[in-house]
């Protein structure tokens, strides 16, 4: 089920939690929602599901105008952060619930109840956990019974809000892939909310980087990484080095006086040589070495005071000999100009 | 066994927490009960039986227990009301409805059992409207009921109230999406998760129902037979100088009393399944008091 958001906008007293958004997710994908606390993620979450209500704007499912429905009508699966499982009963009632809430004429026998509460136990690898209490549970069972209590309910769109958010990072990384395994194989539209750009970038075949109430770019993964549409995205997703410059007949000059320009460049996108190579350059002197890791990062300080963050692999790193307090020239491989008023925005 | 028991622990001081524990409970608790049932030792099996089988101590004995059994309903009923009200809705002079709660705690049960007396007795204020309609408040069971339910009402509130609080919206929203309307939210979802604390509400409503003496006297006109409380009639038999025989109701009532707690816990144990350690009522079933104070 394909999901619309046309012109949705949600004020909070003062605060404007969604300006005016409008955003597509076509049926099947897996969507990440990404961007840093108060830019309105997981509030246009709430609203797609129901659970909040737009001051203005349009939920279309499927075309259909789903505004006024509440969440009991949108059938959609909904998991949230803190898991939200039902303590006073066990994993299996837990998953059971949506079923057994169902009117009289549209509930499922005992047995067909069961049926689908095994096969969704098996699907989370806990059917031996079915009659433990949640209070038994680790936070990630925790996290796959609240998944498998969304999916019982058969829900047409999956809603996830900061599901791995609780876990600490080695269950986040499973669940991240078992949840990737998942949606592969039953494709439901699947949006979840992160703040997390690793796991956006990671989990999700389409990312929405929010900010403020906005959307600041919608892509693929790749897309929005290698060629960010503003300075948020650049800057939120991934590290980097942000530099005071001018842009003059072609050319980019950077020191700390220049304004106008602001240039952005990823960490390893930095070379570091001990001589000019002719090309662009400016003189550093390395202050700090940390070669634990798949990738040296090298800090080092500019001419007039700022700091630099250079990342380099382990091999380039040895043969170079770099030595603190060495004076060296940085290269920068790629490097992204926005204006100033762009940036500041 | 002093070595089993010694368990290394990051808490310091639990054999002489413990002790101490023992100790206090032994002094408060256990010897003024033991004393209770050796003065009861000291008549025969049949004086014991007559004093306890009397008529009239059998008729307190209904309207005790009945009396508060009403009454900590009520309290159960109505706490949880006030309870969802004061955790779930802003509304101005929400702390003063609050501490207003607690009143019946602060109050002198005999200034209490004298103003609602005055309130219901057939000029007062509410009696004089219930008068006419055939409804005798004051000097009549109905009155017990009042008084009792009067000094029980703080329990169920504040026992149910921080679980309440505690209880996460996030996990109603789950069950919305699910599917089930609000009436399934609350029967299913709500209820369960604040039944363990009710109970306990319940229980110590009851309990303090059950020993209440100053409020009573006062409105239920204590007509033998009639209107008469247990804890009265132990100090009419005490004003005997029959201490034996004060100390025989007595027994029973501390026997029907612990057999009444006992079960109202065992109960309150099933309904808190699977939410054990993690919530905070634990806390609250650990300090209920099982005994009742039975004589003021």
């Amino acid at each position: 089920m394909s999901i619309e958001a046309l012109g949705v906008t949600k004020k909070f007293g003062q605060f404007t939690a969604l300006d005016n958004v409008d955003l597509e997710i076509p049926s099947g994908e897996l969507v990440a929602l990404l961007g840093p606390s108060g830019s309105g993620k997981t509030t246009l979450l709430r609203i797609i599901a129901g659970l909040e209500f737009a001051d203005s704007g349009t939920i279309r499912f499927d075309g259909r105008d789903i505004s006024d429905r509440t969440v009991r009508e949108r059938q959609v699966g909904f998991v949230f952060q803190h898991y939200a499982l039902f303590r006073h009963m066990t994993v299996f009632e837990n998953i059971a619930f949506g079923l057994r809430v169902r009117p009289r004429e549209h509930r499922p026998s005992r047995e067909k109840i069961r049926a689908k509460v095994q096969e969704l136990l098996k699907l989370i690898q806990l059917e031996n956990l079915a009659q433990r209490y949640p209070s038994q549970l680790s936070g990630g069972q925790r996290q796959r019974v609240a998944l498998a209590r969304a999916l019982a309910v058969e829900p047409s769109v999956l809603l996830l809000d900061e599901p791995f958010g609780a876990l600490d990072a080695k269950v986040r990384q499973e669940l991240r892939r078992w949840l990737r395994q998942l949606h592969d194989e039953i494709h439901i539209t699947s949006l979840f909310v992160t703040h997390d750009q690793e796991e956006a970038l990671e989990l999700a075949n389409r990312v929405v980087v929010m900010d403020h109430g906005r959307i600041e770019q919608v892509g693929a993964p790749d897309e929005v990484y290698n060629h960010p549409a503003t300075p948020f995205v650049y800057n939120f997703l991934g590290n980097v080095n942000l530099f005071h410059g001018r842009v003059d007949g072609g050319k980019t000059y950077i020191h700390e006086r220049e304004t106008g320009h602001l240039v952005y460049v990823r960490p390893h996108l930095l070379d570091i040589a001990r001589l000019p190579n002719g090309g662009d350059h400016f003189r550093a002197r390395i202050k700090h070495i940390n070669a634990a890791g798949p990738l040296v990062k090298v800090e080092a300080v500019t001419d007039w005071g700022a700091l630099v963050h250079v990342e380099m692999p382990q091999d380039r790193f040895s043969t170079l000999h770099l030595l603190k307090d060495e004076s060296v020239f940085v290269i920068p491989r790629d490097l992204k100009v926005f204006k100033v008023h762009e940036a500041e925005r | 066994m002093a070595i089993t028991l010694k368990k290394r622990s990051i808490l310091p001081g639990f054999g002489l927490t413990l002790g101490f524990t023992l100790s206090y409970l032994a002094l408060i608790v256990l010897i003024p009960l033991s004393a209770t049932f050796l003065k009861a030792s000291t008549v025969t099996w049949t004086r014991f039986w007559q004093t306890i089988s009397d008529p009239r101590a059998v008729a307190s004995y209904r309207i005790s227990f009945g009396a508060s059994l009403i009454a900590a309903l009520i309290n159960l009923v109505f706490g949880l009301l006030v309870a969802w009200v004061l955790v779930r809705y802003t509304f101005p002079g929400k702390r003063l409805v609050d501490s207003l709660v607690d009143l019946p705690f602060a109050l002198p049960t005999a200034v209490a059992g004298i103003a609602l007396t005055t309130i219901y007795s057939s000029h007062g204020w509410v009696g004089r409207y219930l008068e006419p309609l055939g409804i005798k408040a004051a000097y009549s069971p109905l009155g017990i009921v009042i008084a009792l339910t009067f000094i029980g009402l703080p329990f169920v509130v504040r026992t149910v109230q921080p679980v309440l609080e505690d209880l996460d919206k996030d996990v109603e929203e789950a069950a919305s999406s699910l599917g089930a309307n609000r009436l399934q939210i609350f029967t299913r979802v709500i209820l369960p998760a604040i039944l363990p604390a009710a109970l306990t509400g319940f229980t110590m409503a009851f309990a303090r129902a059950v020993g209440e003496y100053g409020s009573v006297v006062f409105i239920s006109g204590n007509m033998p037979m009639r209107t008469e409380i247990t804890p009265l009639l132990i100090i009419t038999k005490l004003d005997q100088y029959d201490y034996a025989g004060a100390t025989a109701i007595a027994v029973v009532m501390l026997v029907a009393s612990f057999t009444l707690l006992l079960a109202i816990n065992l109960l309150q144990k099933w309904s808190s399944r699977g939410q054990r350690g993690e919530s905070r009522e634990e806390a609250v079933i650990a300090g209920n008091p099982l005994e009742p104070s039975f004589v003021q």
